[in-house]
């Protein structure tokens, strides 16, 4: 364990149940504090499982895990408070308002009336959805869920952020806006693990990025770093298709 | 404590914006226990009131078919008919009309049959004063009962023999009388018959007092708890949806990445779908008390012991929290869990006795039936409804169903655990 990392795994192993090739095979990943740090992975490749593994959701086989120098083995009880989590999916209860959503996920994380209820008029102010605070989630657009389902995971302004995938179906307004709010939320000092399929996203905003393939990275550095590694490469996507190769994964 | 708060509000406001779910949860069963009650009440009925047509010819004058005649009215199952279109059928007309089942019944009483037996009497107390060793050959007086042969065997032979015994009371009064005239005929001393009759043995039918055997119930005894029960085992639809709604959308997966275990997560659903069963068991035994009686039926009585109430209400509750987080748990789909959670609820509910009471079951759906938890749940309520069984008498029934919700939870956690961390 290594205290400039936020997060840290090493040599991470799981295979399901029923399966007979590992999913996570030797995973080994480092994010320093303070970093915009982009996951990036073909589909199948196991950073799902990864980021539940991370967040507690799941079992691993065999490795280790570190959320700010704390082994996930001795138990979430510590961790959970520090870190928020953004899933790919809308996680919010469609049948309450805005309001009713932040409300609830807020008082899990034991913030206080007063303050959290600050904290949701901030927020929502910030993300541009002040005036629908009220409105029920089943009747927003699919850019409005997203931007709410992140300001779920940051209301208890957590130390670390990890975001799966926060800009999937959205138009580019909305895809914009959320990246302008990381690189806000990031000046002001917390570590994103940000997961994406865009690369172009991941070479705009990430100060760090990693490429994962068949469950493992197979490498790690600051974009420019990478594109400079590979001369024949122009941009983080040539640079991704020459180490994942061009085979479509279906899984 | 302050975090278990904003699962309860979640849970709240979930349940408050399901209207379908509410309404099948309170709406449902309020409409079926009214509308059951009263089906099972009027076929009650059918045999309560003067409905059982009945074709009445008395040809005897006298008044042995008189006091027959006026038994058969006081009684009041039968709707009678003397005649058809005015004239008063032979024995034979008779016959053919019970045959062709415009009647249950036909009474033929014969012609002179009080004078037969009359004189009978008097040939009988004639040779028994005389001293003969031998008594006088009788004349035979038979009068005949006609029965639609469609009607069921059990129903008839009730009518038939309810007809034997008054007549033969009748028959005993009246032969009594004419002894007592014989006697007084020829004995200095007189003697009086007055306030001897047919009834010195009383034949007492009661039920058995045996805890949760031999209890008949009436219709609002049997349907209140029974739907109730029906019910309260209905909330599984909603439990098990919302647990498989959360988790199909995620927010499941990010309440536990929060400080939240899955331990307060079902304890929260458990707390307000208690409260939920409470106020289904409340609005029912209301229903029973007050609305039920609007519809001519009887009004429910509680019994006299309160707290067993509440015990076997919160026992039946945690079963059935305890069933609905376990579906919620195994099944995969809403689809499933709604479909099976229906079907197991209803098949529940047919064994153990909610739709047919499990009296009128035979011998092997009757064990059958005691598998089933509502089966558990209805003879705890019959015990206190009926026998007036207090908490002592109905803890077996409220233990039982508390280890079937226990035992469903625990499921439920194991397979929450085994599916969600792959383990």
């Amino acid at each position: 364990m290594d205290s400039r990392y936020a997060i840290e795994t090493e040599n991470l192993r799981k295979t399901y149940k029923g399966k007979t090739y590992p999913t996570l095979d030797g995973f080994s990943l480092k994010i320093p504090y303070g970093s915009l740090f982009g996951l990036l992975a073909p589909n199948g490749a196991g950073k799902t499982t990864a980021i539940n593994i991370i967040c507690g959701l799941r079992k691993y086989d065999s490795g280790r895990v570190w959320v700010d120098g704390r082994s996930i083995s001795d138990g979430m009880k510590h961790i959970r408070p520090l870190f928020g989590f953004v899933p790919q999916d809308i996680a919010l209860f469609p049948t309450l308002t805005a309001y009713e959503n932040l409300k609830i996920f807020g008082g899990l994380y034991g913030i206080e009336k007063p303050l959290l209820e600050k904290r949701i008029d901030q927020l929502l102010e910030l993300f541009d959805l002040a005036e629908s605070r009220h409105s029920y989630i089943n009747r927003f657009s699919g850019g409005m869920k997203r931007r709410v389902n992140m300001i779920a995971g940051m209301l208890h302004a957590p130390k670390i952020l990890i975001l799966d995938e926060p800009t999937v179906g959205v138009d580019a307004q909305s895809r914009r806006m959320i990246l302008e709010k990381l690189l806000e939320i990031n000046r002001q000092g917390t570590t994103i693990l940000f997961i994406s399929h865009y690369l172009e996203e991941a070479q705009q905003i990430c100060s760090e990025v990693a490429f994962m393939d068949n469950g493992t990275i197979v490498s790690q550095g600051s974009p420019e770093e990478m594109i400079a590694k590979h001369n024949s490469c122009s941009n983080l996507e040539a640079v991704y298709l020459l180490l994942t190769g061009k085979r479509i994964r279906d899984n | 404590m302050r975090k278990f708060r904003y699962l309860l509000y979640k849970d709240y406001l979930l349940l408050k914006r399901d209207i379908a779910g509410l309404l099948l949860m309170f709406l449902m069963p309020a409409v079926l226990v009214v509308l059951m009650t009263l089906l099972q009440e009027s076929t009650y009925r059918v045999l309560k009131d003067a409905s059982v047509p009945l074709l009445l010819v008395n040809k005897d004058e006298g008044d042995l078919g008189r006091a027959i005649e006026e038994e058969i009215e006081l009684s009041g199952i039968f709707k009678i008919d003397r005649d058809i279109k005015g004239v008063v059928p032979t024995q034979e007309q008779l016959e053919r009309e019970v045959a062709g089942s415009r009647y249950t019944l036909g009474i033929f009483i014969p012609e002179n049959t009080t004078e037969t037996i009359r004189k009978n009497v008097v040939k009988y107390v004639v040779t028994a004063f005389s001293g003969a060793e031998e008594l006088p050959a009788l004349d035979s007086v038979e009068f005949v009962i006609f029965v639609d042969p469609t009607t069921k065997v059990s129903f008839y032979s009730y009518i038939v023999s309810t007809l034997k015994e008054r007549t033969q009371k009748i028959e005993f009064e009246y032969i009594l009388k004419e002894v007592t005239k014989q006697v007084n005929n020829i004995s200095p001393i007189p003697i009086s018959s007055a306030g001897f009759s047919g009834d010195q043995v009383v034949v007492d039918i009661r039920s058995a007092r045996l805890l949760g055997k031999n209890m008949v119930p009436n219709p609002v005894q049997h349907n209140v708890p029974a739907w109730s029960l029906f019910a309260v085992f209905f909330i599984i639809i909603s439990l098990s949806g919302s647990i498989i709604r959360e988790r199909e959308e995620g927010s499941f997966s990010r309440l536990l990445t929060m400080p939240c275990s899955y331990t307060e997560y079902l304890l929260s659903k458990a707390v307000v779908f208690l409260v939920v069963t409470l106020l289904q068991f409340g609005l029912m035994l209301l229903i029973g008390i007050f609305v039920l009686p609007w519809f001519g039926l009887e009004s429910l009585n509680l019994g006299s012991s309160p707290l067993a109430l509440i015990l076997l209400a919160l026992s039946a509750s945690v079963a059935a929290i305890g069933y609905g987080i376990a579906i919620g748990n195994i099944a995969n789909t809403f689809h499933q869990s709604s479909v099976f959670g229906a079907i197991s609820v209803v098949i529940m509910a047919a064994i153990g006795g909610v739709w047919v009471p499990t009296f009128v079951m035979s011998e092997t759906l009757r064990q059958i039936s005691k598998l089933s938890p509502m089966y558990w749940g209805l003879s705890g309520f019959l015990d206190v409804f009926l026998l007036d069984a207090g908490v002592k008498a109905i803890l077996p029934e409220c233990l039982a169903m508390l280890f079937f919700g226990l035992v469903c939870f625990a499921i439920a956690v194991i397979f929450n655990y085994r599916r969600r961390l792959d383990v």
